[in-house]
């Protein structure tokens, strides 16, 4: 049979065969958020009733209600803006270490990129404890800003800023010299020359920074108790009735919510994301 | 912007003092730039696993606030006395050895299936990385659902082929697998992106001098493409290694830890004896073990790494 | 003008004195998010006014499945609210602890309290001695809600008319729930939320256990493994792998959206009811062998030790509770005060619910026994949770089951 096809019939065979693998494979991985944004157009009857992936009836008030039974709309702006905050100081902070660490020659400089390695291998469940005492000792337990500080400085930083590093070495550093020329300080060089140099290793770190920040969920679990100050990822498992059963439909249009504008961003920015994935040699 | 930029200069210029040497100099400007990290690292991390260490030789009740000194009561208790530790350090032993060739072979073969360049390729690539920008909470619940029982959404795809699926979720021997499978399913695009870009930074004339010489496709990812990948390899796998033996809000969501304990993992016993039952002295010891446990491996790695290549 | 100079001095310092107290705001914090509950709630802190015109309060809510986990979060983060809701299961960690302040002193002294109103047995959880750690507010039995539409289709009595006639007990119970599940395509039987499995184990064994003349464990004895506990449990078991009436494990089968024909619960959820969309009603817990045993939830108010204004919480405490303040509140929250249980009003309490079903329930709270408690419940449950997934396995032996339960948490008993 394969005797007889062509080279370029065979070519087009096994493409097709391969377009139908990958989206064999790619069932897993599309239909939970399909069935999730689908069940959130459902009421609870329905969910549990049957597994159809289009609704019997459409009920678009679900949409509504998310927002009327919790601060739904301020778990949102939490999110969004401790998620931000977190991306932005984190670049600053480790593109300044990570800078330091590959440009700058110093005593103790093995020593200190030894240290912060170590931070690596820790999990954040290890300092939770003190942390939480080291908060509660700043008046900070129910607030935001262990939400913020800890992702900075807890090992999700210490990736960041060797991320970093590892980009600044691979740079030339011919540029920097002509810079030093011209008179710039070492933070002017660092500010107008390698940072606009590396910009595919900030997108990249932004990239993974924000999504750290955005699904974070012990330190909110931990650290914030009143409902108006919770996290999405928080708030979702609280769509319950007043009595802990879950409001499933409510949870799943909340979901789908929250999902839905990160998706649709990484889809308009998606080739420049795996670009920047790709430039900044995010392979240590 | 201008302006911002004479001032600089200018500031550069009046703190270049006569009797500070280049090198001296350049220490500081290093200091200066890392202090934030470095800070940081002392007060939120280095202090705190200081601390954690002494917290874990009493015993102390977060509800009461009264704290014992105990010595190594607590890691006696673990090690020896409290069987708890070892099966849950099994389950934690299961779930990477599980999870991590799982999601770095699928990471792998994705990669090399769509590094190159077709029509649909950005389709697929956005299709396996989507799972990554879903928040770990909604990934589960939606899962949760999906993985019921008899009414179970892949259950009902199963039966109409013929296949009785099991009661995955509250099954103790499938119960672990589920959650691998939807754990590596979540994360299993971010690596791929890493191994793309890697790939992609091949140069082609390895392998089309190989494949000149008559390589199979095969030899050239075997002697030539997997040799290349080394280092992101190495990183893929300490990162998720690591990464597995975190894993906590997907078993919190999930399954709770259980069905009977089935998969209970070290970060979420430490959670539960910590913030659930308040004995922070014994959780802290938990943590200590783990830090130890995580090194151990981390460094295994690498040297069997190092004596590879 | 020497007169106004001292009218202006004595206005700075009423002043200087009045700000302070103009500022106080009690925190209290409270599971629910509900409306209807709040606004009771803060009627409550309204009418509080009328003695203590400065004080204001504030209802904090914290989600129930992570209710007293959070609050001692706050109490050991320095963030301790004033005064709030404290579960049963977590009544004698907490009392044990010293977080929770004495009453007593207070409840005594205010005017018309009289706190010998209060049910006895109701008390058993927050008194010591002559101490007062707290105060019970919510003294719910678990009753049988049914789907009555369902038990129609069936060609079946309801349970509240087979309970009228003497006939509805545990054997009745196993084979209503079958027929039901035959006849509609449905289960017979939800647990407490569909969580019977996961968060509610104590809430899904208790109710048959002691139906059956057992109990979970007493006086630091543990009762799983007992004849009365296993022969329960035996009939659970086969309800749900032989019978297939009761939602097994892994499934979802919710009563509220008319997925299953019973289940059991509190009053509180009859709130849940208006939007079910069909015929209801409820009906006492089956009897057993051993007659009829109600079980009772409780929760109780109660001031933390750790709060800036004790005296002041203590206060709202009493007021909270006062005769007039628990008939209102009897609605959501049966009432722990006899006055109020005997009196007339409490019948028609629940706009939802018939007052001959409303017997029910103030027949259950005369008889009923509280659930078991202990100051190491959270351990206990926890303990308990592995063997009792193992229990629920369909080839599970019951009664060996039963007896790893005991043993796992005999040490904490």
């Amino acid at each position: 049979m394969i005797d007889r096809l062509t080279p370029r019939q065979l070519a087009m065979v096994s493409r097709v065969c391969w377009t139908l693998g990958l989206s064999v494979a790619a069932v897993p991985f599309v239909f939970p958020l399909l069935w999730m944004v689908s069940s959130g157009f459902k009421n609870a009857a329905e969910i549990f009733g049957s597994p159809s992936i289009v609704p019997r009836e459409w009920h678009w008030l679900n949409f509504v209600e998310v927002f009327t039974y919790q601060p739904f709309a301020r778990q949102y702006f939490n999110s969004l803006y401790i998620s931000v905050s977190v991306t932005a100081i984190t670049l600053v902070v480790s593109s300044l270490a990570g800078y330091a660490l590959a440009r700058l020659r110093f005593a103790g400089a093995s020593l200190v990129g030894l240290f912060l390695v170590s931070a690596l291998m820790v999990p954040e469940e290890v300092t939770i404890i003190p942390n939480f005492f080291l908060m509660k000792r700043f008046g900070l337990v129910d607030s935001h800003l262990p939400l913020i500080l800890l992702p900075v400085f807890g090992p999700h930083g210490i990736v960041a800023t060797f991320l970093m590093r590892q980009y600044f070495l691979a740079l030339p550093k011919e540029v920097e010299e002509a810079g030093k020329m011209d008179g710039l300080s070492r933070f002017g060089i660092w500010l107008r020359i390698a940072l606009p140099m590396s910009r595919p290793a900030l997108a990249a770190v932004a990239i993974i920074t924000f999504l750290h920040s955005w699904n974070l969920f012990l330190e909110p679990l931990i650290f914030v108790s009143s409902i108006e100050k919770f996290t999405l990822p928080l708030a979702l498992s609280n769509f319950t009735d007043p009595y802990g059963t879950p409001l499933w439909h409510l949870q799943l249009a909340a979901t789908s919510l929250s999902v839905l504008p990160i998706l649709i961003v990484y889809l308009i920015a998606q080739r420049q994301i795996i670009e920047s994935f790709a430039l900044s040699g995010v392979k240590g | 912007m201008a302006d911002e930029g004479k001032t600089l200069r200018t500031a550069a210029r009046e703190r270049r003092a006569p009797r500070l040497t280049l090198a001296m100099r350049e220490a500081m400007e290093a200091w200066l730039f890392i202090s934030p990290t470095v800070a940081g690292f002392l007060v939120f991390f280095a202090g705190p696993l200081v601390a954690v260490v002494l917290y874990s030789l009493t015993e102390w009740n977060l509800l009461t606030q009264q704290m014992t000194y105990v010595g190594l009561a607590n890691y006696r208790d673990a090690l020896f006395d409290n069987p708890d530790f070892w099966h849950v350090a099994r389950n934690s032993a299961i779930f990477a050895v599980g999870l991590v060739p799982f999601n770095m072979a699928l990471a792998l073969a994705l990669a090399l299936g769509l590094s190159g360049r077709f029509r649909g390729v950005i389709f697929f690539r956005t299709v396996f990385f989507a799972p990554v920008v879903t928040s770990a909470a909604a990934w589960a619940i939606v899962w949760k659902f999906l993985l019921q029982g008899e009414s179970g959404f892949v259950n009902q795809i199963l039966a109409t082929v013929g296949i009785a699926g099991p009661n995955w979720l509250r099954d103790p021997n499938w119960a672990m697998f589920a959650v691998i499978f939807t754990r590596v399913i979540k994360m299993v695009g971010l690596n791929m992106i890493l191994y793309i870009a890697a790939l992609q930074a091949i140069p082609r004339d390895y392998e089309e001098a190989a494949r000149l010489e008559g390589a199979s496709g095969w030899q050239v990812f075997r002697w030539i493409t997997w040799p290349l990948l080394g280092p992101t390899t190495l990183v893929i796998m300490v990162i998720t290694t690591i990464g597995s033996f975190k894993v906590f809000d997907h078993i919190y969501l999930m399954t709770g830890g259980g069905p009977e304990n089935g998969t209970l993992v070290l970060a979420f016993y430490i959670y539960e004896q910590g913030f659930k039952f308040f004995n922070v002295g014994y959780a802290s010891a938990l943590a200590i073990l783990m830090f130890a446990i995580v090194m151990a491996l981390t460094v295994v790695q690498l040297l069997v790494r190092r004596r590879d290549t | 003008m020497k007169a106004l100079k001292q009218l202006l001095a004595a206005t700075c310092v009423a002043a200087a004195i009045a700000l302070p107290a103009a500022a106080a705001e009690l925190r209290f914090t409270i599971w629910t998010g509900n409306e209807a509950h709040l606004q009771m709630l803060n009627g409550f802190a309204n009418s509080f006014k009328a003695t203590h015109p400065d004080v204001t309060v504030k209802f904090e809510t914290i989600p129930p499945d992570s209710y007293t986990q959070k609050l001692t979060i706050q109490l050991a983060g320095g963030n301790a609210p004033d005064a709030g809701w404290l579960m049963e299961d977590a009544a004698p960690t907490f009392a044990n602890a010293g977080v929770l302040e004495d009453l007593a002193p207070t409840l005594n002294a205010a005017k018309d309290y009289d706190f010998a109103d209060f049910s006895k047995p109701a008390l058993g959880l927050w008194t010591a001695g002559a101490k007062v750690f707290g105060v019970p507010f919510s003294t719910s039995p678990f009753v049988i809600f049914f789907n009555k539409d369902m038990f129609d289709k069936a060609g079946l009595e309801d349970p509240l008319a087979l309970a009228a006639k003497g006939q509805w007990n545990m054997a009745k119970f196993q084979d209503v729930a079958r027929r039901l599940t035959a006849a509609n395509g449905k289960f017979g039987f939800e647990f407490k939320d569909g969580q019977g499995y996961d968060s509610r184990i104590m809430h899904a064994l208790m109710p048959p256990i002691r139906a059956y003349g057992g109990d979970v464990w007493a006086n630091r004895q543990c009762g799983f493994d007992t004849p009365q506990a296993v022969a329960a449990v035996k009939q659970l078991h086969d309800m749900v792998y032989k019978d297939k009436s009761i939602v097994p494990p892994g499934e979802k089968g919710d009563y509220f959206s008319g997925n299953a024909a019973m289940t059991i619960n509190q009053i509180s959820r009859a709130s849940l009811m208006p939007k079910a969309g069909f015929n209801w009603g409820i009906a006492p817990l089956p009897a057993g062998p051993a007659g009829e045993s109600p079980v009772i939830g409780q929760a109780g108010i109660v001031v933390f030790a750790a709060g800036k204004q004790k005296k002041l919480a203590a206060e709202f405490v009493a007021h909270m509770t006062n005769k007039t303040n628990v008939a209102i509140a009897a609605q959501f929250f049966p009432p722990a005060r006899n006055s109020v249980l005997s009196g007339a009003g409490f019948l028609d309490s629940n706009k939802l619910i018939p007052a001959a079903q409303m017997k029910v329930v103030a027949d259950a709270i005369a008889k009923g026994k509280v659930l078991p408690s202990h100051d190491k419940s959270p351990q206990i449950v926890a303990a308990m949770k592995p063997r009792v997934d193992a229990l629920w396995r369909a080839d599970a032996n019951v009664e060996n089951a039963l007896k790893a339960v005991c043993t796992a948490i005999r040490p904490l008993l």
